[in-house]
Order: structure tokens, then sequence, then C-alpha cells
């Protein structure tokens, strides 16, 4: 598989749905197999909320696996001999693209809490102007899971003849008030370490490190089914060897406290903040008075919906939601509930029915 | 579904309605209406190998146990509804009748007839007889309310059901004479279009 990485500048401004905007921005960039001659092979991948550009293979260095490698590749469901796909660091991130952590234009500073809020739609606006720069003029499929699954649905509705087919995967047209309140917790855990002074923690040289793993705790709880916590758990005690601190007894305890302690290493508390309120206000129906239906009478592109039975935060009530409004609204969309033992995790691991919808939709013509 | 019935379901289907096919198996009637009659179709199925093929021949499904599901598809402007030998594998056929009616104002019905007299000559040795249209053996059978031509026509005049088209075809898949003078004794399957 070809592997390409690219952190592209855009010299020019864009304007932010908040009405703010940026004098310019850059796109970290990650790409996978080859544009056809026709450049008609292009796949977007849209990452998740804590997710990345490094979407598939691995890289020289060793790292980790990309967040969807078990479906993007060689022979894979998304098969990168036949399909060419694209993945970026959303902006408002912290892995390369403009983002709280990048330097401002207009002082040598980072951004920092001063970073404008972003929204899905926002980054529909600069994967499209990826896509030109890249001269890809529509999308075979745009694709992703979660907040990545937002992002597909919202390019269905922007640009309706600029993609072929949307797969909105552990998705939903708006979150509910328990995810949101999900959400602000995690936020208000960031916001009480002492270290975050109100956003401007890089200036001090500091870093609000507990409570970005306190955060990270508590969402990990919720991305994950008590079905497989009680499999891989259960109940029992750590060991007392590898325990990550006196406190713990669990070994449910110790793994948490690792994940949350290596995200709080690699993540940074502002982007954190941003990503959750770009969850939290996505809502394309709210243009349409509140009818997701007539929010979709313009959508040209086939869709795949998926849901995961065990997924609790994004119960499958909210792809039935995408799925009845499309139908009601005559667009040709398909619904596909798997039980998917990882909860909202589960769109990120292969299952064999999981991978066939994606190939058989991704490969399937008129 | 042998190719005569699909052509009088293919017949019946008013060019660019929309259809909703309940049971819809690898999605090959609603492809081949979406390519005749320019339908905007959905299919409803709980099977995932046959919902995978939905998905390859570009057919838009639903993944639903239809026992449940058919009620949640009331006001979203069906024309037409399908059921092509799937009725008798429901819990309550009765209710879903009446559910089918109202998400669209017609719905295409098609049944094997348990009267035909193939079927009544294998009962007739003391076994639970078979044939092409019911193949499986008793303990393995999806079928849960099997009916004959005549039970299911009078379930239809008792509801207020009303059959505005028939057709009967025997286990070629021919109307002849015959089948058709005769249907509850000759007819291998009915077809029905049916009106609320």
């Amino acid at each position: 598989m070809k592997v390409v990485s690219e952190k592209i500048s855009f010299a020019r401004s864009l304007s932010l749905e908040s009405g703010q905007s940026l004098a310019q921005f850059e796109l970290m960039t990650e790409t996978y197999g080859e544009l056809n001659q026709d450049k008609t092979n292009a796949v977007l991948v849209c990452h998740a909320f804590s997710g990345n550009h490094h979407a598939a293979g691995t890289k020289d260095d060793g790292s980790k696996p990309g967040w969807w490698d078990q479906i993007i590749g060689d022979g894979k469901a998304i098969d990168t001999e036949k399909y060419f796909v694209v993945s970026l660091n959303n902006i408002g991130g912290c892995h390369g693209s403009s983002g709280p952590t990048s330097v401002s234009s207009d002082s040598e500073h980072a951004f920092g809490a001063s970073f404008p809020e972003v929204s899905v739609s926002d980054w529909v606006e600069t994967q499209k102007i990826l896509a030109d720069h890249l001269g890809i003029d529509c999308w075979e499929m745009v694709a992703g899971g979660s907040l990545g699954g937002m992002q597909a649905l919202q390019w269905a509705i922007s640009y309706p003849t600029k993609i072929k087919k949307a797969a909105i995967i552990a998705a939903s047209p708006k979150i509910s008030s328990q995810n949101i309140a999900l959400n602000e917790v995690a936020r208000e855990m960031i916001r009480k370490d002492e270290n975050f002074h109100n956003g401007n923690y890089l200036l001090k040289e500091v870093s609000p490190k507990k409570g970005l793993k306190a955060a990270r705790m508590l969402g990990h709880i919720t991305y994950l089914s008590e079905a497989n916590m009680s499999k891989r758990f259960g109940r029992k005690l750590q060991d007392p060897d590898s325990k990550m601190g006196a406190d713990v007894n669990y070994e449910v305890e110790n793994y948490l406290q690792y994940k949350g302690e290596q995200f709080a290493q690699s993540f940074d508390a502002n982007s954190y903040i941003l990503m959750t309120k770009a969850m939290d206000s996505f809502d394309p129906a709210k243009s349409f008075d509140q009818d997701l239906i007539k929010c979709f009478e313009s959508i040209q592109a086939k869709l795949l919906v998926v849901s995961f039975n065990s997924d609790w935060l994004f119960p499958k009530e909210y792809g039935l939601d995408i799925q009845m409004s499309a139908i009601t609204a005559g667009i040709e969309s398909t619904y596909v509930e798997l039980e998917g033992e990882y909860g909202h995790d589960s769109f990120l691991f292969h299952t064999e029915n999981y991978a066939m919808a994606l190939q058989n939709f991704l490969e399937s013509n008129e | 579904m042998n190719k005569t019935l699909a052509s009088i379901v293919t017949n019946w289907v008013p060019s660019g309605s929309k259809v909703i096919d309940f049971g819809c198996g690898d999605g090959a009637l609603l492809k081949m209406l979406a390519e005749q009659k320019s339908i905007i179709g959905y299919g409803v199925e709980n099977d995932p190998a046959k919902i995978n093929e939905c998905i390859s021949n570009g057919v838009s499904v639903i993944q639903q146990d239809i026992d449940t599901g058919i009620q949640d598809y009331r006001d979203m402007g069906f024309d037409l509804a399908i059921m092509a030998s799937s009725i008798q594998c429901l819990r309550r056929p009765r209710n879903a009748m009446k559910n089918i009616l109202q998400v669209a104002n017609e719905c295409v019905i098609t049944l094997p007839n348990f009267g035909n007299w193939e079927l009544r000559a294998g009962l007739l040795k003391g076994k639970m007889p078979s044939s092409s249209q019911l193949p499986a053996k008793w303990y393995e059978t999806k079928n849960l309310h099997l009916c004959t031509i005549a039970d299911f026509e009078e379930l239809c005049s008792v509801e207020g059901f009303n059959i505005k088209k028939k057709i009967y075809l025997n286990n070629k898949g021919n109307a002849t004479w015959l089948v058709s003078t005769f249907p509850n004794l000759f007819a291998a399957e009915a077809v029905y279009l049916i009106g609320s």
C-alpha cells in the first residue's frame, strides 16, 4: 500500500460557521493507494473526535497502526488496490492541522484558548478545499464513524453532486441531552485542573493533564459496552507489580488509568473542548425548521447507515432516525444493524458482516 | 421469485412509484422494478447474507424484523407495498395485512396455496407434504401460518381487504384455464393486488 503523509498549507482565509475566521490554515493529511487517471476512485475517511489523519498502515517509526487499519488497506473492505483513500486531521485538532497548539499568524504564540470554535460544517468546508487541491471533483465515498459519520452526512447535505456515497456509521443527526451532559462533565474536569488557566496553559508552559486524563477515563467508559468490559476485565484484581497507582485494585481501574495517562500525553485540552463542542452543536436540521426530512431532500448520494446494538452512547435509534428520514425524503439509503462487540467503538473493528457491508456498498454500481 | 410472478408484479407497479418490499430477499425484484419501472424502492430484510446481496445489487434495504417493523413505515409516502411469499411466515398475518395497508394504499401479496391437490394428496398419506413452493421439512420451515386460497380470500372478505386483481398460477408458473377455474385445488401460488 502506497502511503503518503503531507502537511498542506493553504494561504487563504477560512470563514467559519461561528462568524470568526482563520487568516490561513494547514491540513495534516495521509493518503493510501493511488488516484486513478480520471480521479474517480477517491474515498474520504473522516475521523472521530479523538482520531487523526493516521487512519491506516503502520508508520516506519514503529508507532501504532492507523485507527481504521482493520478496514482500509490492500484487499481490505476499503481496498487501497482499487481506491485512493484520503484522511486528514481536522482543524481544531492537535495532530498537525491548524488548531489550538499551532502558532497564530498574528503573534508568535500558539492560539491556545483563542483558537476559534469549529463545527462539522467547517470541517466539511476544509475537506472540500482539500479535494479541490487534490483535483478530486467527486468522492466515490465519504465514510466515518461517530463524529466522522456526522461529517459524511454533512457532506451529503452540503455538496449533493460532489459525493456519490456516504457511509454513516455509529452516528447521529444530532446528539442527545445525555450525550451533551457527558461531554460537559469531561470539559468540566479539564477546566477545573489547576493547570488549565482558562485555556492559556501553553503560555505558562504547563498542561492540564490530570483533568484531561480524568475526562478521557470517563469518555472511554462510554465508548465500550458493559458486556465487553465484563468479558475483558470482569472483577479481576490487578497484579501488584504492574499497578498504575497504589489505590488501584481492579484491572479495569488500571486499564482506565493507563489509557487516560496515554491520552493525556498525546492530546491537547483545548482541542478536547473544541472537538466535543463541535459534536454537541451538530444539527443539520436546525436550518430546516428542525425538519430532517426537508434537510435531506437535496441529497443525491446513496447512504449506508450502520448502527451497533452494543452501542449505548449512540444507540441504534439515532441511525434509524437518519434512515427513516432518508426513506421519507425518497433518498436511496440502506440501514444495517450489527451486534458489535465493543459498544460505540465497534465501528473501529473488523467483523465479517461489517466489512462486507462497507465493501459491497463502496463497490456497488447503479 | 419466478419469471411469471415477477412480470405480473412488474405490470401492476405504476412507473415512478415509491415501493417497499417486505421480505425482499436479495433485492432482485426491486432491482428489476427500478430498471423497468423507474421506481424508488426499499426492501426490508432480516437475513444478513441477503442484506449484503441487496447492497451489492445497489438496492436500498433496511435490516429489520418484518413481524415488528411494518408500522414504522406509515406516512412515508409509499404508493405500493409488496409482500411476496412472506405473509405465512409472520406471527400475526392479519395484523400485518392491516399494517401494510396503512403503509401504502395498495399492496401486492403472493402466497403459496396449501389447498393445492398435490399437497392434499401428500397429507392423505399421513405426512406433512412438500412441493416446489413449500420445500422445507416441517421442523425446518419458516412458515407459521400456511393457508389455502379459500382461507385467504375469506380473511380478506371478513376484514374488508379489497382484492382489486388476482392471478392464480400452477407449479410451472402458468395461469392455465384449469388453475383459473378451480384455483383452490389446482393453483400452487396466488398473486393479489389489494387495496384498503
